[in-house]
């Protein structure tokens, strides 16, 4: 099963993904057109601020299976592409009930004018995986744009395996066998941990 | 009047005046600047480290600083390169915004000698005259005018390119200035440090991020050895060299009964004549005719520091007050020029009867009233402005009106002479007291507020726990209207100060944090740096002198901590400048620094942590100078007390 991983130590937060999706999902996918359009394209996957400023979690559909959406959809607008293993809305059926919101466990919809798909109507918006794009070979949009290696995209259990493995070398390192640190992740560490006291120092403001 | 709690907002600021204020805006749904950062977090890391490159249309770039993703732009740039060239640039905006104020009081300086203008006129002569001498020009038995006219055009020559160094260069202590030869980062002219900036960070110009930084500098030593120095030098000779004066501070000073003008911004030239307009008695006839009982003026910003330092105007607030105090509903007319007024105002206003009136051509707000500034018929134009205000009166809703606490007393003025004066016309009581370590050193609390601090709390824990350490405070801009509302400006603030630096400031009548200037002013800091260097026979890096920015913000904080750091003076940054993509830049700038000019930056939000870093500091270079040193913990221990605002 390919999908989309988060790494989210290595999240920015540079918001490129949000960007990225929007495009794809526009009329003309071309990012110099793109916001020209009415209605305009809307982002699926949603980076949201985690407790300090400098931590973030690009959020999206996680194409659960089963779908608690899919499950719940009185027009049955959801379905599951067995091949690629994404869930799909059908905007045609969608009417907005927006029962998939209450039960999605990572609260991954919105609400949006749809782009296409007969008349215009309000219709839940959710990532549909890229599934042109994975059709024709290429990556999601969204781990095409991130180029920290926060988004990647492959076989789920290889992806686990990988992020296994650095655990181990963390363990391993812990215990002074081997030193691990990419290159580069101190200056990362030291810019959230700055960022982090800042935060602190606006609280401990407050706590007076 | 609806009563006005303040038990809210506390992480946003500390000042009692900005929490009930805060408290309207969220009833009245008034969005604020700390609603716009909410808004944009997560911020792009990217940006927030300092590896995105825009500068070139191969790009944009940038660096994936975890080492795996791109590690070069199109170009071939590196996070070296890409963040000390964003630095850089930085620096140049900085630099220029200083020095473009400092040209446009030079411009009308020039023309004032000539007598081409209304509302100005040589207000310090001595000055002048002592300027003059120190800049080579024949003084003697010469009318003012003339004299003025060979001083404008000395300091004109500072803007070009004819000369080797910039015309106060010559004030640094005598192995500064052979140091920056070395280096080869004596500023030689303002415009032209900040114009080879942008040609070095031009694609494919300077690939090397430690001539890159160099250069910067450079750049900033052309503002604070230059442009700025210039800006302070020729406002105290048109408006008056500051001396001590006692004024109030907060958003009480806002008065409920008469017409309230709030000048904001960083140029004295227009906000100078205003104080002149808003004296006239037939504008005076007409707020009353209008219903008000006077007209009051008060300052923000730093066009209010420059006018508290020098007339003693009541100051309302700094930087993050900008648009609360149009939320009292009090404010007739908000007059702006330029720097750090936020587009927002006209927003805020917008939801009130305050008008807000532009009057810089180069800085110009949608929705304000744009009154150009004229130094040619400058009376005229301030009365145009406090007119509009007057007529705004009548629109005023009494219902709406929220004025916060009583305002409380602050003491400005400390100009270099002023304080050379209060110790007697010779820097050596001071030197006396820090060589016997009753004064242990000096640090400039200095720059802006940012919303990633609650308001006010780093400018006003620092400068407590320095000054409780018996080390004296500097302050300037919105360090200084902060500490003036917590109260620690007044001489009787000296309780507030260790056991020496108590007796030292009770012994002179002075508060132990010395108001010196809005941030052009930090230049009165370098000039007394240098003044006790030259008066030891050593350099400023030497001295135990520090710098800090507690909160700051803008572009011209980075060219101004460039400055201090170039001229000898170590500094301790709050929030964190977008360098930290490049480990070389960073061990550079926190490190290697110091072999190079004697002086580094840190970077530390917590001021807790900060006074222990600059303690540390002060007693490292007590101890170098071969003068009683203490050992200071390198940690916080158990919970220090809150400073109350």
């Amino acid at each position: 099963m390919e999908t989309v991983f988060v790494d989210a130590e290595r999240c920015i937060g540079c918001l490129q993904c949000e960007y990225a999706c929007a495009v794809e999902h526009s009329r003309s996918r071309d990012p110099a057109w793109a916001f020209m359009e009415d209605p305009p394209p809307r982002k699926r996957i949603h980076v949201e601020v985690g407790p300090t400023p400098a931590s973030s979690f690009p959020n999206r559909c996680r194409h659960c299976d089963p779908a608690p959406c899919q499950l719940v959809c009185p027009t049955a607008a959801i379905a599951r592409d067995q091949r690629h293993d994404v869930v799909l809305i059908d905007e045609v059926r969608c009417i907005a009930c927006a029962m998939c919101a209450i039960v999605c466990p990572f609260d991954a919809l919105t609400y949006h004018l749809a782009v296409d798909g007969g008349r215009p109507h309000t219709v839940a918006l959710k990532c549909d995986g890229c599934i042109d794009r994975v059709r024709a070979g290429r990556v999601p949009a969204c781990v095409e744009s991130c180029k920290v290696g926060a988004l990647v995209y492959g076989e789920l259990n290889d992806l686990v395996r990988q992020g296994r493995r650095r655990e181990t070398l963390t363990v391993l390192s812990a215990a002074a066998v081997r030193p691990t640190a990419t290159p580069g992740i101190g200056t990362v560490d030291n810019w959230r941990s700055l960022s982090a006291a800042a935060a602190e120092v606006g609280r401990a403001g407050g706590a007076r | 009047m609806k009563s006005l709690q303040s038990d809210d907002f506390r992480d946003r600021s500390i000042q009692a005046d900005a929490q009930q204020m805060l408290r309207v805006a969220r009833d009245a749904g008034i969005e604020t600047v700390w609603d716009r950062l909410a808004a944009q977090l997560p911020q792009c890391g990217y940006c927030a480290m300092g590896v995105s490159c825009r500068n070139c249309a191969m790009g944009p770039c940038r660096v994936d600083p975890f080492g795996e993703g791109p590690q070069k732009g199109v170009c071939g740039a590196d996070a070296d390169v890409i963040v000390a060239r964003n630095l850089g640039r930085s620096i140049a905006a900085g630099a220029s915004a200083h020095s473009d104020h400092g040209r446009d009081i030079l411009e009308v300086f020039a023309e004032t000698a000539r007598g081409q203008t209304s509302g100005y006129r040589i207000a310090d002569e001595a000055k002048l005259r002592r300027l003059a001498a120190e800049l080579g020009i024949a003084v003697d038995d010469r009318p003012t005018e003339e004299v003025a006219r060979d001083v404008a055009d000395e300091l004109l020559e500072s803007f070009g390119t004819r000369r080797d160094e910039v015309s106060f260069v010559a004030r640094a202590p005598e192995p500064r200035r052979q140091l920056w030869k070395r280096l080869s980062i004596t500023p030689r002219g303002i415009d032209r440090e900040n114009v080879e900036m942008l040609h070095r960070t031009h694609m494919g110009v300077d690939n090397d991020y430690a001539n890159i930084l160099l250069h910067g500098l450079r750049t900033s030593l052309s503002d604070g050895w230059g442009g700025s120095m210039i800006a302070t030098e020729l406002s105290d000779i048109l408006f008056g060299t500051p001396t001590p004066v006692t004024s109030q501070v907060n958003l009480g000073v806002l008065k409920g009964d008469q017409v309230n003008i709030a000048l904001h911004g960083h140029n004295p030239l227009l906000s100078d004549v205003i104080v002149e307009a808003a004296r006239d008695p037939e504008l005076m006839a007409l707020a009353r005719a209008k219903g008000a009982a006077g007209i009051n003026l008060v300052g923000l910003c730093c066009t209010g520091n420059e006018l508290l330092m020098r007339k003693g105007v009541p100051m309302a607030g700094n930087h993050l007050m900008q648009e609360l105090i149009i939320m009292t509903g009090a404010l007739e007319a908000m007059v702006v020029d330029y720097q750090c007024i936020m587009p927002s105002v006209t927003d805020v206003a917008k939801c009130y009867h305050t008008r807000v009136i532009s009057t810089a051509d180069k800085a110009k707000f949608p929705g304000a009233t744009h009154i150009p500034f004229d130094p040619h018929h400058g009376l005229e134009i301030g009365k145009q402005i406090v007119r509009q205000a007057i007529e705004a009166f009548p629109n005023r809703n009494p219902e709406r009106v929220r004025i916060p606490d009583a305002p409380v007393s602050m003491m400005a003025g400390f100009s270099v002479e002023a304080i050379l004066a209060a110790l007697g016309g010779t820097p050596e009581p001071l030197v006396a007291a820090i060589r016997d370590g009753s004064v242990r050193g000096a640090v400039g609390v200095v720059g802006c507020n940012n919303p990633k601090i609650a308001q006010d709390y780093g400018h006003v824990t620092l400068t407590r726990r320095l000054i409780e350490n018996d080390i004296l405070v500097l302050v300037t801009g919105c360090a200084a209207v902060a500490n003036g509302k917590a109260g620690q400006m007044m001489p009787e603030a000296a309780e507030m100060a260790g056991p020496g630096l108590r007796a030292v400031c009770q012994a002179l009548g002075i508060p132990p944090v010395l108001h010196m200037g809005s941030c052009v002013d930090n230049t009165r800091i370098l000039v007394l740096a240098a003044a006790l260097a030259t008066h030891l026979g050593v350099d400023i890096q030497q001295l135990p002198l520090a710098g800090a920015a507690p909160e700051w913000y803008s572009e011209k904080a980075v060219a101004i901590g460039a400055y201090v750091v170039a001229s000898g003076i170590t500094t301790v940054l709050g929030v964190q400048p977008p360098i930290f993509g490049s480990r070389n830049v960073v061990n550079l700038l926190a490190d290697g620094l110091d072999g190079v000019v004697g002086a580094r930056f840190a970077v530390e939000p917590d001021p807790e942590k900060a006074a222990l870093l600059i303690r540390r500091h002060i007693e490292t270079k007590r101890r170098a100078l071969g003068l009683p040193f203490l050992e200071v913990p390198s940690t916080v221990t158990g919970t220090p007390a809150p400073v109350t605002a």
